[in-house]
């Protein structure tokens, strides 16, 4: 078969392959970004007002993946026989142009710098012997100073709204205190408060917290980013999470990158491009290309280039190079192989407050990535030492905008019926009344939870899919109830009139059917020993080093932080690094 | 798109909008007028005559009427589900239906082979069969309104099957379906006079809150809006 | 000062002229040539009516409906049987700067050769070098015209050509007149001539002339056109509220190279004369234009200025939507243009001192919102976006409401349009750009 070549392949249109594809496309290279999903532009999803559609939104999942032909299979432990996860519930994976990135909310966080290199910090202030047996602690092998120049650049790309705490050093604003330094301010300043947010804020401060801004990915003023794309303000239509931004605000890969990358004549997007595998060459060193499958008229296509890069949701990263036979698939038996170790989740938990009935929440109102949040209890701004767990959470109040069916369906909370007699009144008291303050917290990596491909399950194209194994441990359970136990003194602050916490269980399983969050990560982990990590510090495969892999994929372990900003910063980290040294002198950046 | 005649769109408006006339009497009269137009006004395309008696029945009981206005029937949720029944999730098309298809446990999700216009079909014959077997021969739709709301909650609680479906599967889905009716936006045959949207004081399709950001606790002030237009 | 049009192109064209025929150029003089070219075609706008999407570059085939029958664009690619491949550089000038064809015939005034007879002989020269040696050629006959006979006889062509058409001496003559200083006139070169600004800015008298060809001719000059597709063009002259006073020279040049600015967006035919021309201008051209707009007298000098009125934006955000057509814009409209009427330019035109909606005529406003509108990306600014059509959700009654409020207020103070008014232009309503399957990526 006669393949095509270019200069380099781009495997997913979201966030991470579009910053790759912009990058590459102006050190020069020919590049053809391969998507799998449909075309998207906000002219049809995000049409005013047929977009602003709950049902065919965010409940029919319009933007997500389409599970009919292609889908993951789930089991808790190792001895269960995992079953496929048939309907969206616990996460939700974008797909079409734009990826998870058009339906994101808009955190857009950079990171905790203690979380970097956690492993060495753990055993520095709390001694080798805190980490529990099994946790497969790790450090990224990445600095935040060296990834600092990056986290700006992608800010003013997504015109993120935010504000400062420390500038170089100095103290610029009432932003984060937890918050590492940063070289320049916010492009935008913090988006505006609702009432739940302030009230947190308040209450927060008053406990002796530290409340600050999210920082968010929705614009709070018109915007023109460095690639002379433009932004609409955010409005706080609530329409974000779920949905394409009617009002160009919420920072997209279609947005924000897409309409200066379409310009470029070296740049090709191709849809409807299921990627079947990357091609290697005899010995499995080097990538020679990719084979995808047309969807359009069911043929496979070979298409070969000197550089692939692969930039697909995390787990399709994970799946995709098990399928080509990119480095050596973990087993957690042996305790070998790196591809598909440390696959971690988040642990999201939402309490709720009920205020008097004078006071309206207006909880429809809201922007994905606003509200108000506090740090004093994420990552190592705490002291871990008498609690005997690693991790933490943010805390926030991040009214995102709540939909009715949402709102009805996951019913009033409390004690209250979810259906017929009481329901109603309930219900009207609940969503004109209420508030809710997540904690939203790592979730570390263990030696039995884990990506690989299963053994009954296929995909619409006949390829395996992939299984995870994964379930709620001990560390992380006790992480969350400590964490939850401190919403307690802020809602009282409030002066709510009751409320509920919401925290994991003792002993929790993962339960498919209830959406958690869609921050999956690892499986593709970045580090700095190829014993032990899938990427090397620039994301460049250690095994086929003309393979990058991009995404969160490359977190050894789950953050508290929502993944999108850091995704973001380790996109153009690895993008620079291609262009000043792989591109001059092809091959490992670092020895293994 | 479709767009509601301004005759019925004001007449539900005019009626749903207020506050007042569900709270204060006469109602009922309006009501039943509501209703006896809307039993007419609708066919059912994929549900029988036995099925979509049962499905107005369990409708008005997940979502009752009270003082907080008309229930899930009134409102159109019948009709919604029945036009759901033949769309791309209806027939199950955005679901992974590939077997082999084998029991699980619980928190591992839906695992039936149904897609929903099946399992509507299969479920609700059962149901009926079993309330024929149990009250003398009636149908779910037959029984006094504690009846129906009591059987409702063994099969929201019970461990019965209700031919391949678990009877906790079948309700589920017909909560969720019913309150989707009720809250979707009215395109999709529910909702009928926005007065799920009412109810709860969410303002559709507008989806403009700039001026409107931090009320420090005061209501918001404008009524729905449909995305074809109608107001309340 | 005189006019300043002796620019690379003239320099090029007097040493082309010296070098003999196109096909003895040295290569790098063809190559510059060629380049120069391609710039006039693009201060010309050739593109805008000869390029049609799915035919080729310059393939033509643009339909122009007129009363009597369709007519369409011709095919202009260098192919000696379909395009101008034949043309000789006399006759390429002809047909260019006169309206007649190599045959003879005379061309419809849908081509702008009034304002093409102002080009100066070296950008016609450069023109000619690109078309036949910078353009592919492409062999497809653009469709024929479908004015039955005997309204098909160009014999009335030729008398309007003699009535209405400048000759070319005469055009280069009033291009020549003393203007103030070196910029305006390579300003008023571009607009009057190659831009052809005034085939839609300008009145047309019962021939369908422009009433004027320049600013010499006096105000009525880009005074305002009659509607085009449905979309009236505005007054580029100092009109208060109707033409471009108040506008910035930084304000227009932005305008013209992305469509967009703080005070509005390019629609309809706007965007393609954007999109294929101005946008490939250099700075300095679009300076000159805009300096040369800001030097054009009102042509009604009596209008008021526009002056901002809070009144409507504090009601609105006071929770009072009780004005006539108010709860409409609140429900369908407020997101993107907001309260104060402000909008979120450049994304979002205000509304608020627009000069598109202050006008007599409705047509463009009602259309708007009867059609939506898209704005494409450009070189410049990338990001294109689109306003839906309101015609299937809104009755002819709200739209009429709505416009009357949007007219009305933020010291608009325009009045009112009639539902029966809405009712009509419908009729006229252009098929919106979506529903054309022309999806703009953003």
């Amino acid at each position: 078969m006669c393949a095509k070549k270019v200069d380099a392949i781009v495997i997913g249109a979201g966030w991470a392959g579009s910053i790759l594809a912009k990058e590459l496309t102006e050190a020069g290279l020919s590049v053809v970004m391969l998507e799998r999903g449909d075309e998207r532009a906000t002219a049809v999803e995000g049409d005013y007002p047929s977009s602003i559609d709950e049902l065919r939104g965010a409940i029919r999942h319009r933007l997500f993946q389409n599970l009919s032909q292609s889908t993951v299979t789930i089991r808790n432990t190792l001895d269960q026989e995992a079953l496929p996860y048939r309907r969206l519930a616990a996460f939700l994976p974008g797909e079409g142009v734009g990826g998870a990135g058009l339906h994101w909310s808009g955190v857009h966080f950079r990171v905790a710098p203690d979380d970097l290199a956690l492993r060495t910090n753990v055993v520095a202030r709390y001694g080798k012997n805190f980490i529990p047996e099994g946790m497969n602690l790790q450090d990224y092998g990445v600095t935040y100073e060296e990834l600092e120049p990056f986290f700006d650049k992608a800010e003013k790309v997504f015109g993120t709204s935010g504000e400062p705490y420390t500038i170089k050093g100095k103290i610029a604003g009432n932003g984060n205190r937890f918050a590492p330094d940063r070289s320049d301010v916010f492009p935008l300043p913090a988006m505006g408060e609702v009432y739940s947010a302030s009230l947190f804020r308040s209450a927060a401060a008053n406990v002796g917290y530290h409340p600050y801004a999210l920082p968010a990915a929705n614009a709070s003023a018109q915007y023109t980013n460095p690639y002379g794309v433009q932004m609409g303000p955010c409005n706080f239509c609530g329409y974000c999470s779920g949905y394409d931004c009617y009002m160009y605000s919420k920072a997209s890969p279609n947005v924000n990158i897409l309409p200066a990358l379409r310009q470029d004549p070296k740049f090709t997007l191709i849809t409807k491009a299921h990627v079947l595998k990357v091609n290697l060459d005899a010995d499995k060193k080097k990538a020679t290309g990719v084979s995808y499958l047309d969807l359009r008229t069911k043929k496979q296509v070979e298409l070969d280039a000197d550089l692939v890069i692969i930039s697909a949701f995390q787990f399709h990263n994970v799946h995709l190079m098990l399928l080509s036979g990119i480095g050596q698939p973990y087993d957690p038996q042996q305790n070998t192989g790196t591809v598909g170790r440390n696959f971690v989740y988040q642990t999201i938990t939402t309490s709720r407050a009920w205020l008097s009935p004078k006071q309206y929440t207006n909880l429809f109102v809201g922007a994905g990535g606003a509200g108000v949040a506090i740090d004093d209890f994420n990552s190592m701004n705490f002291d871990h030492g008498p609690l005997g767990f690693v991790g933490g959470s943010p805390v926030w109040v991040n009214q995102a905008g709540v939909k009715p069916i949402a709102a009805a369906t996951g019913g009033p909370g409390g004690k209250a019926p979810t259906w017929g007699e009481g329901y109603k009144e309930a219900m009207v008291d609940t969503y004109r009344h209420s508030l809710t303050i997540d904690a939203h917290g790592s979730n570390m990596a263990y030696r039995d939870v884990y990506l690989d491909l299963d053994p009954t399950y296929s995909n619409a194209y006949g390829q395996p899919l992939l299984r995870m194994t994964f379930n709620w441990k001990d560390n992380d359970i006790r992480m969350n109830q400590y964490v939850v136990g401190k919403i307690e003194p802020i809602i009282k602050a409030m002066g709510a009139t009751k409320y509920s916490l919401g925290m994991l269980k003792d002993g929790e399983v993962f339960d498919t059917r209830r959406y958690q969050t869609t921050h999956l990560g690892g499986g593709a982990i970045m580090g700095t020993d190829p014993k032990t990590s899938c990427v090397n510090r620039y994301l460049q495969s250690w095994d086929v080093s003309n393979v990058f892999v991009i995404g969160a994929s490359a977190f050894p372990q789950g953050m508290g932080y929502n993944p999108t900003g850091m995704v973001a910063a380790l996109a153009y980290w690895a993008a620079y690094h291609i262009r000043t040294t792989y591109l001059k002198n092809p091959g490992p950046m670092v020895q293994a | 798109m479709k767009i509601p005649s301004s005759t019925r769109r004001n007449f539900t408006a005019g009626l749903l909008g207020s506050a007042s006339f569900w709270m204060y009497g006469g109602h009922k009269v309006w009501a039943d007028a509501l209703q006896s137009e809307s039993a007419q006004s609708y066919n059912p395309k994929y549900f029988n005559h036995e099925e979509w008696l049962f499905l107005n029945a369990a409708c008005a009981r997940i979502f009752p009427a009270d003082a907080h206005g008309p229930d899930a029937a009134l409102l159109g949720a019948p009709e919604f589900i029945d036009r759901q029944m033949d769309t791309p999730y209806g027939h199950g098309e955005l679901w992974y239906m590939s077997g082999p298809f084998k029991e699980g446990a619980p928190n591992l999700g839906y695992q039936l082979s149904l897609p929903p216009r099946d399992l509507y079909r299969q479920a609700i014959a059962a149901a009926n069969a079993y309330v024929r077997d149990h009250h003398q021969g009636q149908t779910f739709a037959q029984l006094a309104i504690p009846e129906q709301i009591a059987l409702l909650k063994v099969f929201e609680q019970g461990k019965m099957a209700l031919g391949a479906v678990p009877a906790h599967t079948f309700f589920e889905q017909l909560r969720q379906n019913t309150l989707e009716g009720v809250f979707s936006d009215p395109l999709y045959g529910g909702n009928k006079g926005l007065a799920g949207w009412t109810l709860l004081g969410f303002p559709g399709a507008r989806a403009d809150f700039m001026d409107w950001v931090n009320q420090k606790g005061a209501p918001y002030p404008f009524g729905p809006v449909s995305i074809s237009g109608e107001t309340a | 000062m005189k006019y300043g049009l002796f620019t690379r192109a003239t320099f090029f064209g007097v040493a082309a002229l010296l070098a003999g025929s196109v096909s003895e150029l040295r290569a790098e003089d063809t190559s510059a040539l060629i380049a120069q070219g391609k710039y006039v075609a693009e201060a010309s706008d050739c593109s805008a009516c000869h390029t049609v999407r799915g035919r080729g570059e310059f393939a033509g085939g643009m339909e122009f409906k007129l009363p009597i029958g369709s007519i369409y664009s011709s095919n202009i690619t260098p192919d000696p049987t379909h395009g101008i491949g034949a043309y000789s550089e006399a006759e390429f000038s002809r047909a260019v700067r006169e309206g007649v064809r190599r045959d003879g015939a005379s061309l419809y005034p849908a081509m702008p050769f009034p304002s093409y007879a102002r080009m100066s002989d070296g950008d016609i020269h450069a023109l000619y070098v690109y078309f036949m040696k910078g353009v592919q050629p492409v062999a497809q006959a653009a469709p024929p015209n479908g004015i039955p006979w005997p309204l098909s006889i160009r014999l009335p062509m030729t008398i309007w050509r003699a009535v209405f058409s400048p000759s070319v001496v005469a055009a280069q003559k009033d291009v020549n007149r003393s203007l103030p200083d070196d910029g305006i006139g390579r300003g008023a070169y571009l607009v009057e001539g190659p831009g052809h600004c005034g085939a839609c800015h300008s009145p047309r008298g019962m021939a369908l002339q422009e009433k004027a060809l320049s600013n010499s001719s006096g105000s009525l000059f880009l005074s305002g056109g009659a509607a085009i597709d449905g979309f009236v063009p505005t007054s580029l002259r100092q009109d208060q509220r109707t033409g471009l006073a108040g506008w910035s020279e930084d304000d227009i040049v932005q305008f013209l190279a992305t469509g967009r600015n703080r005070r509005g967006e390019a629609f309809g035919g706007m965007t393609d004369a954007i999109f294929h021309g101005t946008q490939h201008l250099t700075d300095a051209d679009l300076h000159a234009m805009a300096r040369y707009l800001l030097s054009l007298q009102p042509h009604q000098p009596t209008l008021s200025a526009w002056h901002y009125d809070p009144s409507a934006a504090t009601a609105l955000q006071a929770g009072d939507a009780s004005a006539q057509g108010a709860k409409v814009y609140v429900d369908h409209c407020e997101a993107c243009h907001r309260s104060d009427g402000r909008g979120y330019a450049p994304a979002f035109p205000p509304l608020a001192g627009n000069p598109v909606l202050m006008s007599d005529d409705p047509a463009s406003l009602v259309h708007v919102v009867q059609s939506g509108a898209v704005l494409p990306g450009m070189t410049k600014a990338p990001s294109a976006f689109a306003m839906p059509a309101y015609s299937g959700i809104l009755s002819s009654q709200q739209i009429a409401d709505v416009v009357t409020f949007i007219r009305k207020a933020w010291g608009n103070n325009a009045a009112p349009v009639t539902a029966a008014t809405v009712e009509e232009l419908r009729k006229s309503a252009p098929e919106p750009t979506i529903q054309k399957g022309i999806i703009p990526l953003n």
